[in-house]
């Protein structure tokens, strides 16, 4: 006997209208950069580029500031995303596989340290970072950055190195292989889920990063694409927000993390899937 | 799973490995944290930038920040906000969560990408939009709900009163939000295992009573963390306020416990104050994680 | 565990050690400005692009170093201004400073003694409260980079519908503006919390936002004069305006040009800097971008004055403005100080006003040339104020009390109330 599928329908149905609206900001911004800015000053919104135009793209990266700023985040992201991971990793695994004197306090202090308000730690990081003469530099950002997002990162990793049984290792060390090969050879590869979905946590972190930025990257040189983007959005207001403009620079801004983001989501979900069940 | 005992030469190898994480963390994290204690028993402002010594003057500051009614208004608003706007997270993410586990796999990845596209919005792009969607003469919002009859929205200027302008900031941060819990419930009902469903479900378990008795304790360590999550960063909101800040007013009325110690500090010059109040949102922050903490401390000893 | 703590504790120590020691670099005595590569740091985007160019050109000419000119938004200026300039390493060499938080920095140090150059760069002839406000204990630190003022524009067109002449007192101002108003349309526009416009009307009835009692500075919102005035803004702001009450002093041109939707501009009458008049017109395609407008002014539709006095002749206004100073931590003394010869120089003040900036050498004031907006310029300019020269007045602009007082006045407070809350708040701050 058929049954009837029809809550699985509705239900559906309703699923879709749901990813429509929530998505709705982000069609309305890409939408709105193929439109010129003459007819998006209008009272009535415009909901479709009838006559796209990429005159807004030109504009916004006209004078070449976007591409500086695009290559200050990319060198920013990779060194925070790589020295985070190994990091974490490390710590993950003397965690997971060890009992050692320090271990709690370590532990309790990872927790702590996550809930340190930021907006507080900028005046005395800035501080810090000035007295070495690493304002306006990749490394200066990218060691409060790695500093920000390793406990949360620690604690993701730990549970994906607990949930490989050291058994497995035994077992392999048994047959000849040195803990490390052995480490190496078995557990790493098991574990690689839980450092893409780690990775894309930090690169999101990093990434999309603002106030910390903000004070560590005074020169207009040196911003970050964030920071690009709200100086884009203020000077733009001092004559009247030019709209187009201002949403072509935005979806410049996100269309190289949706995109990376969209190419890893696969390992992402399963990643918090096992993360769920071992966290 | 095999735990290595601390034998004398296993004693170094975990020291080792935890080393750069603790060099870093110090670095990062420790080194400002101290000055922000020993600043905030001081009195340092602009002339300190410049070199003028600083005085301690102790518990000035908190004494101050005790007694100062406008700080415990931000607190409050603070405090409601982040409850409000993780509560209203939580449940619309269960809720799309146990969509997402209902519904046909076509429908699930369109849902799914669709989150994924509101999570990895990088926040300023993602402020620029709402703003403008929200702008009281050119944005779609108004101009839809414009639509409805019997309501007049031309012109409504959504940043104009403090509640407003917060139920503003709470639909963004909701919005961002979301998705993450989404994802992670998400990931925990996937655990819960089909055969117990249809047991309960044959002797007579209705959907209400199925999700209240055997889903619910399932995912509650997942809808705890993600929870614990919420609260934290919802209380610490600043970009969001900051940049709705820039679009609107900038008064004093308008801020939550992050703008408000970033303008005491860099814009009142008085990094004394500043520090201390950070120190008491540390402290509210430990405050409400504490049972968690000690629970997860529990749960990894076990 | 205890190597442990040993290990962070000297981590910690060595950290404070290290950032114990950015002190500022000294001014040295005889130093060659030759081959110093300079940054100057602008506020906004008053100066033109035209004018950027020049110094570069000519500061390259003069010392074959290079000027790197930043652009700093007004919104981030302050913080800054104040986590840069102590730090010689990051410090800009030269920096505009905005005219209400010269007496903030100057106070503190943050700018290099140039009373020897004073002489050179113009003396007497530089705009007096501008110098003032540089200076300490006779000593010059910053110096005019120009002057602003603002004046009223408006419709001639709307203005004749309504029957309506040019004011000659504040009072027919206030009464012509409401009249003007409809329910789409302010008769003037002015943001609840425009502060920097709406303090006219308290300079206008004699009073100030804080006086000077012995040695310390106090707030006068309770003042007599001053509570009359706030009294007028609010009426004003009820009857005449639809600008938001969150509003505040931001892009008014584009409320007196036609909206490009319903044909009609948002307001009949704005306040705007001299130099909005550039945004100020027909709106038509331009023609390099045609997805850019740009605005022509139209003498039959557009117009201004001179805010009214209370009894006549012209109303002191907020005066805009900036100074400039050199940065005492800079390393590049000598290299700065050649900038601030170029931007003395007759030939810059010149092309100051030119371009609609009142030059800080009052001599060649006449560079304004004498169209109706540079005679709009000086009267407004000549009477105009400065906000209290107090050492602590950026941080009370910082910190957005006035925006919050003025947005509270004009969203229908009790008036004295609210001074008196406010007077409190400011006091605190004030003297730094």
């Amino acid at each position: 006997m058929r049954r009837l599928r029809l809550p699985k329908v509705l239900l559906s149905i309703l699923a879709i209208v749901v990813a429509i609206v929530w998505a709705f900001p982000v069609y309305w911004m890409v939408s709105s950069s193929f439109i010129p800015t003459a007819i998006l000053q209008s009272f009535i919104p415009t909901f479709f580029p009838v006559n796209g135009t990429l005159s807004n793209f030109t504009g916004a990266v006209a004078d070449g500031s976007f591409f500086s700023a695009l290559g200050m985040s990319v060198a920013v992201t990779l060194t925070a995303v790589v020295f985070c991971l190994l990091f974490a990793f490390l710590a993950a695994v003397a965690i997971s596989r060890f009992r050692f004197r320090g271990r709690r306090s370590f532990l309790i202090a990872v927790l702590i340290v996550q809930m340190l308000p930021a907006e507080g730690l900028f005046i005395a990081q800035y501080k810090m970072v000035a007295s070495v003469h690493l304002l306006d530099s990749v490394i200066g950002v990218s060691v409060i950055y790695v500093a920000a997002v390793v406990p949360f990162t620690i604690w993701m990793l730990r549970g994906f190195v607990a949930g490989v049984p050291a058994d497995l290792e035994e077992a392999a060390m048994v047959d000849g292989l040195s803990r490390f090969g052995a480490f190496m050879r078995i557990t790493f590869p098991l574990l690689a889920p839980g450092l893409v979905a780690s990775g894309v946590y930090a690169f999101l972190q990093a990434w999309n990063e603002f106030t910390v930025a903000l004070v560590l990257l005074p020169s207009e040189a040196a911003q970050t694409l964030p920071l690009w983007l709200r100086g884009f959005v203020q000077a733009s207001a001092t004559r009247e927000t030019d709209w187009g403009q201002v949403m072509a620079a935005s979806t410049l801004v996100a269309v190289p993390v949706i995109i990376f983001f969209l190419i890893v989501q696969g390992r992402l979900t399963s990643g918090l899937v096992s993360g769920a069940v071992k966290g | 799973m095999s735990i290595a005992t601390t034998r004398r030469r296993g004693i170094r190898a975990p020291h080792v490995l935890i080393l750069p994480a603790i060099v870093i963390l110090v670095l990062g994290m420790g080194y400002p944290l101290i000055w922000q204690v020993v600043t905030s028993f001081q009195k340092y402002g602009l002339q300190q930038q410049f070199g003028k010594p600083a005085p301690f003057v102790w518990f000035d500051n908190y004494v101050k920040l005790a007694t100062d009614p406008q700080l415990w208004l931000v607190v409050g608003k603070s405090l409601a906000f982040c409850l409000t706007t993780a509560a209203v997270t939580l449940v619309i993410g269960t809720l799309l969560a146990l969509l997402m586990s209902a519904v046909t796999k076509t429908a699930r990845l369109v849902l799914q990408i669709a989150l994924l596209l509101a999570w990895s919005m990088p926040v300023v792009s993602a402020m620029t939009v709402w703003i403008w969607l929200f702008d009281r003469r050119r944005g779609a919002i108004n101009y839809l709900l414009d639509m409805i009859p019997g309501v007049d929205m031309n012109r409504f200027d959504w940043l104009s009163t403090p509640l407003s302008f917060l139920l503003v900031a709470s639909i963004i941060v909701v919005w961002m939000s979301v998705p993450f819990v989404a994802f992670s419930i998400y990931a925990g009902l996937t655990q819960v295992s089909d055969e117990v469903m249809e047991a309960a479900q044959l002797d007579g378990a209705n959907g209400w009573q199925r999700f209240w008795g055997i889903i619910l304790p399932m995912i509650r360590p997942v809808i705890s963390i993600v929870l614990l999550l919420q609260l934290i960063w919802d209380l610490r909101v600043f970009t969001q306020i900051k940049l709705l800040q820039d679009a609107g007013s900038k008064s004093g009325d308008y801020d939550l416990l992050g703008t408000y110690i970033y303008k005491l500090g860099t814009s009142a010059q008085d990094f004394g104050m500043a520090s201390a109040v950070s120190i008491l949102v540390l402290g509210i922050t430990i405050a409400l994680s504490w049972f968690y903490i000690r629970s997860l401390l529990k749960e990894d000893e076990a | 565990m205890k190597r442990k703590i040993g290990l962070v504790a000297a981590a910690t120590a060595a950290l404070v050690v290290l950032a114990g020691c950015s002190t500022p670099a000294p001014a040295p005595a005889e130093e060659s400005a030759d081959g110093q590569n300079i940054t100057l740091w602008l506020m906004g985007g008053d100066t033109p692009d035209a004018l950027r160019d020049y110094l570069k050109t000519e500061y390259a000419d003069a010392t074959g170093g290079t000027l790197t000119i930043e652009q700093q938004d007004w919104a981030d200026a302050l913080s800054k201004l104040t986590t840069a300039l102590p730090d010689a390493e990051n410090t800009p060499d030269v920096t505009e400073i905005g005219n209400t938080w010269s007496p903030t920095f100057t106070s503190v140090g943050a700018f290099s003694d140039i009373s020897d150059m004073y002489e050179e760069l113009g003396g007497d002839k530089l705009l007096p409260s501008f110098v003032e406000v540089g200076a300490v204990d006779g000593a010059n630190y910053a110096l005019p980079y120009y002057f602003g003022s603002r004046y009223i524009f408006f419709r001639k067109d709307i203005w004749a519908a309504a029957g309506l002449e040019v004011p000659t007192t504040l009072a027919e101002f206030n009464e012509d503006a409401a009249k003007l108003k409809t329910a789409t349309q302010s008769g003037f526009y002015i943001g609840g919390e425009d502060w920097r416009n709406g303090v006219s009307w308290i300079f206008a009835n004699g009073g100030d936002l804080a006086k000077k009692d012995g040695d310390t500075w106090k707030s006068s919102l309770s003042d007599p004069k001053t509570i009359e005035g706030l009294t007028q803004l609010q009426k004003l702001y009820t009857d005449a305006s639809l600008a938001p009450v969150t509003e505040a002093d931001s892009t008014p041109w584009v409320n007196i040009n036609n909206n490009a939707a319903t044909g009609a501009p948002e307001a009949a009458t704005i306040i705007a800097p001299g130099w909005a008049h550039w945004s100020i017109g027909d709106l038509t395609p331009d023609p390099k971008d045609s997805t850019k407008t740009v605005a022509t002014w139209n003498d039959a539709t557009f117009g201004n004055f001179v805010l009214p006095g209370v009894d006549g002749g012209a109303a002191p206004v907020f005066a805009g403005g900036s100074n400039i100073a050199i940065s005492a931590a800079s390393k590049n003394q000598a290299g700065a100080r050649e900038l601030m010869k170029i931007i003395f120089s007759e030939e810059y003040q010149n092309m100051l006003g030119a371009n609609g900036l009142g030059p800080a050498n009052l001599d060649y004031a006449s560079s304004l040339g004498d169209d109706q907006f540079a005679k709009a310029l000086s009267e407004s300019a000549a009477d105009s104020k400065l906000t209290p020269a107090a050492p602590g007045w950026a941080a009370v602009e910082g910190s957005g009390l006035l925006e919050e007082f003025f947005g509270k006045v004009n969203g229908g407070g009790d008036i004295k109330a609210l001074a008196k809350e406010y007077d409190a708040k400011i006091d605190e701050l004030i003297n730094g």
